[in-house]
């Protein structure tokens, strides 16, 4: 071994010891929370700092998991108990701000995204912890909702109290919740001075600042088989939220019902398996991929514009892709043959 | 050949047998230790269960196994295979978790929710920080 390889070695080793220096901290905690897995990754933030944060997070999510949901008793079920009646009652202040901002949102999506729809939702079994069994409702129960036509518009809000004046709206934040919760979620963590985080509930996620050096990297499930679809990196602010028909569905007589249901027609909207939605706030990017979803594959780009998403990728169902210009620069196929891609007009 | 101070450290000449095993054994130590732990593909090499939320196990991902993980309905079944974890079997009525199918990159993550079972993949530096589904 001659001087100059023994120099080059102990370089090596030099570096070596370099590349050992600690790295930020990070806190990772998953939490089986609001009827769903929520991780929440806080960067350059210890365990000491990050736990008693996260276990805040775990109570606020519990809390208003408890008061909107749809089918268990709480606020939601006592404000569902009361619309019918049509009398003017006062809702709990942690509701109210979730029904105003749903009826901004149902407004802007034209109506496609539409939480007044609890009873068909109910119809079709899907208000329930447990999938449905089947069978599918009748024509004739289906147009007995249809025809009184519930909307966020029935609802009439006044200071704290409110009223409906149509005794066929039933509330389902399902399609939307989630991600007001996300945003309370980040909000707080803001509050508590953390600057880079992820929170995902469920598969749907905003995430804040960068991951050190490095913009956060997020996977996106393949609605049909296994494995990854595509990846993206996120950083600053921005919400990426998916709805696929994959996420809660029956099977009858050789048939799969999935539990987006077309305000419009009453039954499972057709045409697209999932639906990615990239927005600056979480409870847009849920409601927005809902309303999308429904809308279709031929007719959702007016929705995304009307609603003001930042982007969309969208996946039919003979699993061709859409997407938007500016998505399509920032989307990584991670599969070894990539789908066929349609890049639609600018939002 | 001589340093300026005298030493004989490197010189072929004086080296014995034993001076080369030892440099071929740091040498085969290094590759060793640089394959185990300095994955830079995001692949993870482990992968951690989690029942309600808390740990029950920390799984080699290259140690071929079975687990039955006791959850809040019943046992979820856990296969570990050439690298890969997956649910094979769990007390759910969706089956959401079995059909997630295999797991091999760093922040893959499959939740049996009925049964507060839960299997993510570690990475050092992970391929993915969250995944959207």
């Amino acid at each position: 071994m001659n001087v100059i390889t023994a120099r080059l070695l102990t370089a090596l080793l030099l570096v070596s010891l370099v590349a050992c220096e600690r790295r930020p901290p990070e806190y990772h905690e998953q939490l089986l929370v609001f009827g769903t897995v929520v991780d929440v990754k806080l960067y350059g933030v210890d365990a000491k700092r990050g736990a008693p944060l996260v276990a805040q997070l775990a109570e606020d999510f519990e809390y208003m998991h408890e008061t909107w949901h749809a089918w268990h008793p709480g606020s939601l079920g006592r404000v569902n108990q009361l619309l019918p009646s049509g009398a003017t009652f006062a809702v709990g202040p942690s509701l109210l701000p979730l029904i105003k901002r749903s009826q901004e949102l149902s407004a802007r999506s034209g109506g496609l995204f539409n939480p007044a729809i609890g009873k068909l939702i109910a119809l079709w079994g899907f208000a329930s912890d447990e999938p449905p069994s089947g069978p599918p409702p009748t024509e004739a129960q289906i147009r007995a909702i249809l025809d009184s036509k519930p909307a966020m518009t029935d609802l009439h809000l006044d200071g704290i109290n409110i009223r409906s004046d149509n005794p066929a709206v039933k509330l389902d934040f399902g399609a939307f919740a989630k991600g007001y919760a996300v945003d309370r979620a980040i909000e707080r963590l803001r509050e508590a001075g953390i600057v880079d985080a992820v929170v995902n509930a469920g598969g749907d996620l905003r995430a804040i600042g960068r991951h050190g050096q490095r913009p956060w990297r997020i996977g996106i499930r393949h609605p049909r088989g296994e494995g990854i679809l595509a990846s993206v990196e996120v950083e600053g602010d921005e919400s990426v939220f998916t709805s696929g028909d994959y996420e809660r569905y029956f099977d009858w007589q050789g048939k799969r019902y999935d539990h987006i249901i077309d305000p419009r027609s009453g039954r499972p909207a057709k045409g697209l398996s999932s639906v990615t939605v990239f927005a600056d706030q979480a409870d847009l990017a849920d409601a927005a991929a809902t309303a999308l979803f429904v809308a279709g594959p031929k007719d959702w780009l007016p929705v995304a514009r009307a609603m003001g998403v930042s982007g969309v990728m969208l996946v039919d169902d003979a699993g061709n892709v859409q997407m938007t210009p500016g998505i399509r620069e920032r989307i990584h196929f991670e599969m070894d043959e990539p789908p066929p891609v349609v890049i639609s007009e600018a939002l | 050949m001589s340093g300026a101070n005298g030493t004989r450290d490197f010189d072929p000449a004086t080296r014995t047998r034993g001076d080369r095993v030892v440099v071929i054994v740091a040498l085969l130590l290094l590759a060793t230790l640089y394959g185990l732990f300095w994955r830079g593909d995001g692949h993870g090499a482990e992968a951690v269960v989690l029942v309600d939320g808390k740990r029950w196990a920390r799984l080699n991902l290259f140690q071929d196994q079975e687990l039955r993980v006791p959850g809040a309905r019943g046992e979820s079944l856990i296969r570990v295979q050439d690298g890969q974890v997956r649910f094979v079997a769990s007390p759910c009525t969706t089956q959401q978790c079995v059909h997630q199918g295999w797991l091999s990159q760093g922040g893959e993550v499959a939740v049996c929710l009925p049964n507060r079972v839960s299997v993510r993949i570690l990475a050092d530096d992970p391929r993915f920080d969250a995944i959207n589904f």
